[in-house]
């Protein structure tokens, strides 16, 4: 099937004048119509604000949950490494700690990626630039 | 509330969406192996994506219908979250990653139509997920790079005295990933789908009140609950976007080990 279409294209050849400037009519037609949406929509979510928000809490519950799991895994080693060692609870201790230190790099790891993206999305323009109240 | 015990009834258990239900009883080798509804939903799920799939292309048209333009953009969106994380070599892993979002987004989705069971509701499915890319990781990891892999544990610059430590921070942190990979999901399916039948439940509560005045407020919890819809269908796509992400982000260690 995608064979016999192939070749056919616009047939650009085939189009009267009339046909054509109809063409280009509905073409920036359709650029303003969609220019108006964008605005509209932009003016309803400045800055896309619900979706921004739910990505924040997004990010927030994925660094809350790396920093958790860690600490979980560090205070599971050790408890696991007591029992078979008999050590209780020096190394419980010990692991609980790096756990804690390993959900710090965690959480400043993904951050530092997060600023990464988020200073590639801006064009490293982080912030906006907010109108002056001062002078009107 | 003048009779406690009713209205107590009257409250619908939140937990009981979560219950697994044997629907086919399979018995192997002394193994529990019943086909359940969690079961059923992931059948329905997959065969929900297979079959979209297959439909959207089946035209292969070279300006795509609607559905298969929904079909490519969903490639493409992938497409990019992989070469973004992984660069071109890794569309090797393109089939896992795109198989990955497609079943969660799926599977959450359905888990958003009243009465549906939401398979990743379940920390079993989700550590079964988290620990299929972990294992991947580090079969890749090894078979890549060998025992290089472990530079991944051992930072560059870092004085000997406290490299131990570091080291051991390191392990942590990375046996950590498939925790905090399978919690984020299933809490997130588990807390939001607790939440909105507790709000519902709020309705009916305050409708099987005997004065009229507390009958007036059952809209309130209604439109806590018509919102609360809104940010879980953003919360199912959102953490099929994170797992996914990760999972990328994941195989993209195995793939260059060494921060």
């Amino acid at each position: 099937m995608p064979d016999e279409r192939k070749g056919e294209g616009p047939g650009s050849e085939n189009l009267s004048s009339s046909d054509r400037s109809n063409f280009e009519r509905r073409v920036t037609d359709l650029d303003k119509r969609l220019d108006n949406a964008r605005a509209h929509h932009a003016a309803k979510d400045p800055d896309g604000s619900s979706a921004v928000r739910a990505r924040g809490m997004a990010y927030g519950l994925r660094m809350a949950s790396e920093f958790v799991g860690a600490v979980l895994v560090g205070g599971l080693i050790g408890f696991g490494l007591d029992r078979w060692l008999g050590t209780t609870p020096w190394l419980f201790l010990v692991f609980f700690f790096l756990g804690f230190a390993a959900g710090v790099v965690n959480v400043t790891r993904s951050f530092t990626r997060l600023q990464e993206e988020i200073k590639v999305a801006t064009k490293g323009d982080i912030g906006r630039s907010l109108p002056n109240d001062d002078d009107d | 509330m003048a009779d406690g015990a009713h209205s107590g009834s009257a409250m619908p258990d939140p937990i009981h969406q979560f219950e697994i239900n044997r629907l086919w009883h399979i018995d192997l080798f002394g193994f529990d192996a019943s086909f359940t509804n969690s079961a059923l939903f992931m059948v329905v799920a997959v065969a929900l994506i297979v079959g979209f799939l297959l439909y959207a292309i089946s035209g292969r048209l070279l300006v795509p219908s609607r559905l298969q333009s929904l079909a490519e953009t969903a490639y493409e969106f992938i497409a990019n979250m992989v070469r973004e994380s992984m660069g071109e070599q890794g569309m090797k892993f393109f089939p896992l990653v795109f198989t990955i979002f497609m079943f969660i987004f799926t599977v959450n989705m359905l888990g958003m139509v009243p009465g549906f069971f939401t398979v990743t509701s379940h920390v079993a499915v989700t550590a079964a997920l988290a620990l299929l890319v972990f294992t991947i990781v580090l079969l890749v990891g090894f078979a890549k790079n060998g025992l290089g892999f472990l530079r991944l544990f051992v930072p560059s610059g870092v004085p000997v005295l406290i490299l131990p430590f570091v080291t051991m921070i390191e392990v942590i942190s990375f046996i950590s990933r498939p925790i905090s990979h399978s919690i984020r999901l299933f809490a997130n399916m588990l807390g939001g789908h607790i939440t909105l039948k507790v709000f519902a439940g709020f309705i009916v509560m305050l409708l099987g009140s005997q004065s009229v005045a507390v009958n007036l407020l059952a809209p309130l919890p209604l439109a806590g609950a018509v919102a609360l819809m809104a940010l879980e269908f953003l919360v199912a796509f959102l953490q099929a976007y994170v797992f996914t992400m990760l999972t990328c982000m994941y195989l993209n260690d195995a793939l260059h080990p060494g921060h």
